[in-house]
């Protein structure tokens, strides 16, 4: 209300969501929009033709659709600015992360574990280049690699899904039920040891910040 | 200026792009899959599978909980589990009670049922389904549930008392369900009702949650306190390959796919103008 009485910066943004706080409550309790044999008065909140219920599907609902498919652009912008190999634990992460939002996916189950592998090679080669610096020992690294996937591929007659460790919706679902777990299980554990110890402070009064001390 | 530097450059120029061009290929690559599918294969994941086992081997007129705990916001990636349950539930005959931790949930609940119960179905209200509504509280709803539900729903949304639905004969406590399935998107939800409900009573339960909520939600279904999980909209359209029905999920998986691997393009572009730009910065 401050920021409408004072025209600060976006005080019509302001008018709109006291508007908007005015609109729900006279929605609410005062103006039902129906007769009483349509909708009893509580009732009314969710029954079809209501002046709640229009303001419910035809403002709040779009609306916050809207807000939330938002976070597709900026996770999207996020990824390209901050996902970095800057060092292992972030290459990591970003190896993991594009596994999951690839694999989950029904495109990643499209995607055979061979191609898989070849790009596993070419990235050891890419790896090992920038270690060793010689492009003899490169090129014989990546030529054996190739060489290696295509013979096995030849010999198994290319099925997508084998071997199961290089197929995406299966390592994806390996890192859901085991990394993922872990980590989630060890964040739930401490958040228990530390209310239990938060708690036994409280309890034996060493804790008292929260009477002002 | 040699060829390698001037392509570095324009890999440069790439990643010093602006934002703004990122949103539009993202909304242009969304857009497109949803105006023309590309009918990628969907295949269940065992967690999937589970819950559809689970719901398959209920047997005939078993009172199933469902409870709904998401507003619009998330309505892609819930709503479409919330139907294709739904659609399960009422084509093997169960009974389902509907509850709602969130409010919105209520909207959520009443906009399937219109679609399954009353459209597809044709089921009988109180007969077949009853929608008790929303009650607020979060964990002391599952807690009130679980000791009586009478108590804490003498009216059900409609404002018509519990004691006058015909289904409701016999339901006490949450002990008189044989199955929950929650369609949650945040707290309270899942979580709540396996601490307080499923665990506690040895009551089976599943649940269809957001993708970013599967992470904290894993943990229970690995330990067998769930009965499977639906992971987000991936989730809710390997559902509805389960049960031969084709939905909204499954035409968003298009538009999905397509954007999960333009992100990754992205972030490849990104991660190779970094590595230019730190090869520069250390030469000079």
């Amino acid at each position: 209300m401050q920021k409408v009485l004072y025209q600060k910066p976006g005080w019509l943004y302001s008018v709109i969501a006291v508007f908007g706080f005015i609109f729900a409550i006279i929605a609410g309790f005062f103006v039902k929009g129906v007769d009483d044999s349509v909708a009893q008065w509580g009732a009314h909140v969710t029954s079809d033709g209501t002046l709640f219920k229009w303001m419910f599907d035809y403002v709040f609902s779009p609306m916050s659709a809207t807000m939330f498919s938002l976070l597709a652009f900026f996770v999207a912008s996020a990824s390209y600015r901050a996902f970095r190999i800057r060092n292992f634990e972030a290459t990591l992460l970003l190896v993991s992360g594009i596994i999951i939002m690839v694999g989950r996916v029904p495109i990643g189950g499209v995607i055979s574990s061979w191609f898989i592998m070849y790009l596993i090679v070419l990235c050891l080669g890419i790896y090992v280049n920038s270690l060793k610096q010689d492009m003899k020992i490169t090129f014989v690294l990546v030529a054996v690699g190739i060489s290696l996937v295509t013979i096995g591929g030849v010999i198994s007659g290319w099925p997508i899904d084998q071997p199961g460790i290089f197929y995406l919706p299966s390592i994806q679902e390996w890192i859901y039920f085991y990394p993922n777990v872990a980590g989630a299980r060890a964040i739930m554990i401490g958040i228990g040891l530390g209310i239990f110890a938060t708690s036994i402070r409280y309890i034996l009064g060493i804790e008292r910040s929260y009477i002002g001390e | 200026m040699s060829k390698l530097n001037k392509i570095e450059d324009i890999f440069l120029k790439i990643g010093s792009v602006d934002r703004r061009w990122i949103f539009i290929v993202i909304a242009v690559v969304v857009i497109i899959p949803l105006l023309v599918p590309i009918g990628l294969p969907i295949r269940a994941t065992d967690t999937s599978k589970s819950v559809y086992d689970a719901i398959e081997a209920l047997p005939k007129g078993s009172n199933v909980l469902l409870s709904i705990e998401y507003s619009p916001s998330t309505k892609p990636e819930n709503h479409p589990m919330t139907i294709s349950i739904m659609r399960h539930l009422f084509r093997n005959d169960q009974k389902v009670y509907i509850t709602c931790l969130w409010p919105d949930g209520q909207f959520m609940a009443q906009d399937a049922l219109k679609q399954v119960a009353e459209g597809e179905f044709n089921k009988t209200y109180g007969e077949d389904y009853v929608l008790l509504g929303y009650r607020p509280g979060g964990e002391a709803v599952v807690k009130g549930i679980v000791s009586n539900i009478r108590k804490l729903f003498s009216v059900d949304a409609k404002q018509t008392k519990v004691d006058d639905i015909p289904m409701m004969d016999g339901i006490t406590n949450f002990k008189d369900f044989d199955f929950l399935f929650s369609a949650s998107a945040g707290y309270p939800g899942t979580i709540e009702w396996v601490q307080y409900a499923a665990d506690p009573t040895g009551v089976p339960m599943s649940s269809g949650v957001t993708s970013i909520q599967v992470n904290e939600v894993m943990p229970y279904v690995q330990s067998g306190q769930m009965v499977g999980v639906l992971a987000g909209m991936p989730g809710a359209a390997e559902y509805e390959s389960l049960i031969n029905q084709k939905g909204s999920a499954t035409s968003g998986m298009d538009a999905q796919s397509v954007a999960h691997l333009v992100i990754v393009l992205f972030i490849v572009l990104g991660n190779i103008s970094f590595f230019i730009e730190r090869k520069r910065s250390r030469k000079y």
